[in-house]
């Protein structure tokens, strides 16, 4: 028996997997190349013809697998939509875990223990890819019951986003936005840079300008300068994406801008306020600045969720194929 | 109209007339070799791995049933029609003459344009 012809049979046999009848089926395919090349008038260079004749052992595999999707048609269209939707609300209680120090768990589909932002970061991408897995499951077992089950569909008025973005796309000067943003965003990460250098902190008033910039500090040393390098660094990136507006539309740049804005917030919000304000030194205005300041940053991070989870979900709308 | 497109539309047609085919067929007993020998003969080609999986859907239907035999010196499985399949192959053989007469009443209506 020819090596070559059973590597290809165990290459149909591969792409078959394990399935009833596997053996039957290439026993058959055995059984007709062997006839086909001794037709042919046998021999070794007889039977890769036949061999090469039969097709590719993906095709053929497939062949077989017909109508055995693991995901009917009728449901893919549901797949990344659903889990957009899906990790959308895994986005949100992860950005909550954060900022609040909090776990949650809804056994046996989520859970978000309580992390810092650097975890949150590293952790999203797995919580993706066990969401996009979560409904593939569920698309398939629906569609291993052979039944007529129609799965709700969210219309989120694709054709008028589409029309809106063409509009915007095709006026002029459309990209007179992005440059005034990219200036302006570079003015001010240049103007930290210098005032970073400086006083080793951007956080804190000048007092009088002509008696040598008398500037004061808001935050320690220490705290001023960490805070001072991400928000800076923030705005460096900010520059950039800005930038990028220049040249794209996609929606992965607001993504991207909503994440690092996540991030830097997050950092602000895990700093210890006691700890890290000079001035003043009344307690309740420190109090009152602090909490201020926490309203404020938990405020920005709400709206950022809320932009960002938009954007997720009409970037999964957009991987659909059009409802036919 | 490419070939790749006449290509791709002859595939969706065929898929229906494969079907009828083997069913006419098997009314005597063949194996799928002896099966692509006999259509290619009648002037008409079949891939041959388009061929075993239809065998297969058939069978697995009930509409053909399979045995294997030792013939020469090597096991070859010959398929027949069942009571099942000759049901089902009056009822596609009578789908594929109304559509038939469909297309040729369309023809001749439109005869006079060309």
């Amino acid at each position: 028996m020819s090596a070559k012809l059973e590597t290809y049979l165990e290459e149909i046999g591969h792409y078959l997997a394990v399935g009833p009848g596997r053996e039957e089926i290439l026993s058959e395919i055995r059984s007709h190349i062997l006839e086909k090349a001794e037709e042919s008038g046998g021999g070794e260079a007889a039977l890769e013809h036949a061999i090469a004749g039969y097709g590719s052992a993906r095709r053929v595999a497939e062949r077989y697998l017909e109508g055995r999707e693991i995901i009917a048609p009728a449901f893919q269209r549901h797949l990344f939509r659903y889990t957009a939707i899906l990790f959308a609300i895994h986005f949100g209680l992860t950005v909550v875990a954060v900022i609040f120090g909090k776990t949650f768990v809804i056994f046996p589909f989520v859970l978000v223990p309580r992390m810092d932002v650097i975890d949150a970061l590293m952790y999203l991408p797995m919580a993706f890819l066990a969401d996009l897995g979560l409904v593939a499951l569920i698309l398939h077992l629906v569609t291993r019951s052979k039944k007529d089950i129609k799965l709700p569909w969210f219309h989120f008025s694709a054709e008028a986003e589409k029309t809106a973005r063409q509009a915007v796309s095709e006026r002029p000067g459309r990209i007179a936005g992005p440059i005034a943003g990219t200036l302006a965003m570079l003015a001010l990460t240049a103007a930290g840079l210098y005032v970073y250098s400086r006083f080793g902190t951007i956080f804190g008033v000048i007092l009088d300008i002509r008696n040598s910039w008398d500037f004061r500090p808001f935050f320690t040393s220490e705290a001023g300068r960490t805070l001072s390098l991400v928000l800076i660094a923030a705005w460096g990136i900010g520059t950039f994406i800005s930038f990028s507006r220049i040249f794209s539309k996609s929606r992965w740049i607001n993504v991207v801008s909503d994440v690092v804005s996540l991030a830097v917030v997050g950092v602000f919000l895990r700093v210890p306020f006691d700890e890290v304000f000079i001035y003043p030194s009344s307690e309740h205005v420190r109090s009152i600045i602090k909490n201020s300041a926490f309203g404020l940053l938990i405020f920005i991070a709400l709206m950022v969720t809320i932009d960002l989870l938009k954007n997720l979900v009409l970037l999964g709308r957009a991987k659909m194929p059009a409802k036919r | 109209m490419t070939e790749t497109e006449l290509g791709t539309l002859e595939t969706e047609m065929n898929r229906g007339f494969l079907q009828i085919l083997v069913l006419a067929l098997l009314e005597h007993d063949w194996y799928g070799y002896s099966m692509v020998k006999h259509i290619e003969g009648m002037g008409y080609k079949i891939e041959e791995n388009t061929l075993y999986p239809l065998l297969r859907r058939l069978e697995k239907n009930g509409w053909i049933a399979g045995r294997w035999k030792l013939g020469d010196d090597r096991p070859r499985k010959f398929y027949a029609i069942t009571a099942e399949g000759r049901k089902m192959k009056a009822g596609l053989l009578d789908l594929w003459k109304k559509q038939n007469r469909i297309l040729e009443g369309i023809a001749k209506e439109y005869d006079h344009v060309r």
